[in-house]
């Protein structure tokens, strides 16, 4: 090591992130020239705990990996155990899980960009999309009655019925959204302070987002076009019209302008499906036997695609249940956009992958 | 800046966007999930609740003096989930939309939901069954109302009889 080089250790807790990681940087004055990164800061033995638990504590588990995709893992993990077990979800479940999934993709979305404006320095515009956000946090406690676990999958369908007294109130929510996000958008796009800290930062190639395997929107902004709501679809994604998002700039700035793109998507998804709701029961009534045997289950959640894989032997409590989920494939591609980058420029690349290390590390 | 100078202005015009709290209510939705309320007069001890019940928080235990199960439920260890609310086959367990759980280090074991629920007693032999409230008479017991309040024992019985009694009939007909 050269008298020029030294390493600069960020995390595991540090004002920059948002969640305990451990980054060892070799840097050249104020340039990066090679990361190392270390996890397991907040591993709570998820996966075990998930095997000493019945089918259905399970559910609730599930729920508490994560508190952003808290509906992505339910829904994946009731879909995993439903392959098993044969059972057929009634056809309004199927939509109001897409609304559950949405309405929770546009918050998480909001929470990544407004994040970003802080990491800017941009602490007003942060104030400002959290507040944006609000009205969709507001939704889900008056929909669902929390704001981040909406306790909306079990397994079978869903357990709270959007009805003449709360589609009102969402879609009142969603008008209120529109023009906000659209404004947002507006800023986001233009304002020079925003673009001179994030244009061309964090470059990620087409070659290497494959090379990679990343996935959501950090693939999408580098011209990846994977998107599992329209690749393989699950629930009810298949009847519902909308545009994969898509860009090829691949730094810091076109991820957050993606996925405000696709939080306006989401708002013309729940509409979709709120307009288009079968009439019909929302779960089964009836307890699934879980047979012996293997199933998969895959969903997009806000950060790409997250992988549930389930064995049982019978009884009561899975014999194994492991996921996969986006932040895994996303934080090795960390390598390719953090070379040569400015030291000050760490925490903004490093966010725009919307990392969650807890779901990763479980 | 300046894109966003305009909407700074507005937000500065329309003030905090904050609820008062606690020098006024805060705003509570209808469906909020709160602390869990339990109704003895209709729980029948099936303990589906504590079956579904991630956290643990849920316990039923025979009471000393054997007259019944104490159920239990601490608010401490609840997560909110209300899985033992959706699942609860009466209705005896629901949410309330009541968060004011704050309390003094010394409440932390006695802030819990317990009830002593008595068991019920069979109408023929006098035998301890699941409890039989009148709830659940009226909603679970009305297919066959008599045989609802037997021991398993004594529906055994009933069912034997009323399964001979009219094939026997119906048997000497056909001869």
């Amino acid at each position: 090591m050269s008298s020029t080089t030294y390493t600069l250790p960020i995390g595991p807790l540090h004002v920059a992130l948002e969640e305990p990681m451990y980054f060892d940087i070799q840097v050249e004055g104020e340039t990066v020239r090679s990361v190392e990164l270390a996890a397991g800061h907040v591993h709570r033995g998820m996966e075990a705990l998930a095997m000493q638990r019945n089918y259905f504590q399970n559910v609730t588990l599930v729920e508490r990996v994560c508190s952003l995709c808290s509906n992505s893992h339910p829904a994946t993990y009731c879909m995993a155990v439903e392959n098993l077990s044969g059972l057929i979800v009634p056809e309004r479940a199927m939509y109001l899980r897409v609304i559950a999934d949405e309405v929770k993709r546009i918050a998480s979305h909001l929470f990544n960009v407004g994040i970003m404006a802080h990491l800017t320095g941009f602490d007003s515009l942060f104030m400002h999309a959290m507040e944006v956000r609000e009205i969709m946090q507001d939704a889900k406690e008056g929909v669902y009655g929390n704001r981040m676990n909406l306790g909306q999958c079990i397994i079978g369908g869903c357990r709270r019925d959007i009805d003449d007294s709360t589609a009102p109130f969402l879609l009142g929510q969603l008008e209120l959204l529109k023009p906000q996000l659209d404004e947002l958008y507006g800023v986001f796009e233009r304002d020079p302070l925003i673009r001179t800290r994030t244009q061309g930062i964090g470059l990620l190639s087409f070659e290497e987002a494959k090379r990679h395997a990343v996935v959501g929107p950090v693939a999408r902004a580098s011209g990846v076009a994977y998107d599992l709501r329209r690749k393989a679809p699950y629930a009810a994604y298949a009847d519902l019209d909308f545009k994969v998002q898509t860009d090829t700039k691949g730094d810091v700035h076109s991820r957050a302008l993606l996925r405000l793109r696709e939080a306006v998507q989401s708002v013309k998804i729940v509409e979709q499906c709120l307009r288009q709701l079968p009439g019909g029961p929302i779960n089964t009534r009836e307890v699934p036997v879980i047979p012996p045997g293997e199933a998969v289950a895959r969903s997009e959640a806000p950060r790409g695609e997250v992988f549930y894989y389930l064995r049982s032997d019978g009884t009561d409590t899975p014999q194994r249940l492991k996921w996969r989920v986006p932040t895994y494939m996303n934080w090795e591609a960390l390598q390719v956009m953090l070379a040569s980058c400015q030291v000050a420029d760490i925490a903004l690349i490093v966010n725009s992958i919307d990392p969650c290390i807890s779901c990763t590390e479980r | 800046m300046l894109p966003f100078l305009k909407i700074m202005l507005r937000n500065l015009v329309l003030g905090p966007s904050t609820d008062p709290f606690p020098f006024a209510p805060a705003k509570t939705h209808e469906n909020f999930r709160g602390c869990a309320v339990h109704d003895p007069e209709k729980c029948i001890l099936c303990g589906i609740c504590r079956h579904v019940c991630a956290a643990g928080a849920i316990q039923i235990r025979a009471s000393q003096d054997g007259s019944g199960m104490q159920y239990s439920l601490w608010h401490n260890s609840c997560v909110f989930c209300g899985m033992c609310a959706h699942y609860c086959p009466t209705g005896a367990l629901t949410m309330s939309n009541n968060w004011h759980l704050a309390h003094t280090g010394a409440e932390m074991f006695s802030n819990c939901i317990s009830n002593l629920i008595h068991f019920g007693e069979c109408a023929q032999c006098g035998a301890k069954i699941q409890p039989r409230p009148q709830a659940i008479i009226d909603t679970l017991g009305v297919r066959s109302p008599d045989r609802f309040l037997l021991c398993p024992k004594c529906k055994r019985q009933s069912i034997g009889r009323n399964v001979a009694q009219p094939r026997s009939i119906h048997r000497q007909e056909n001869l």
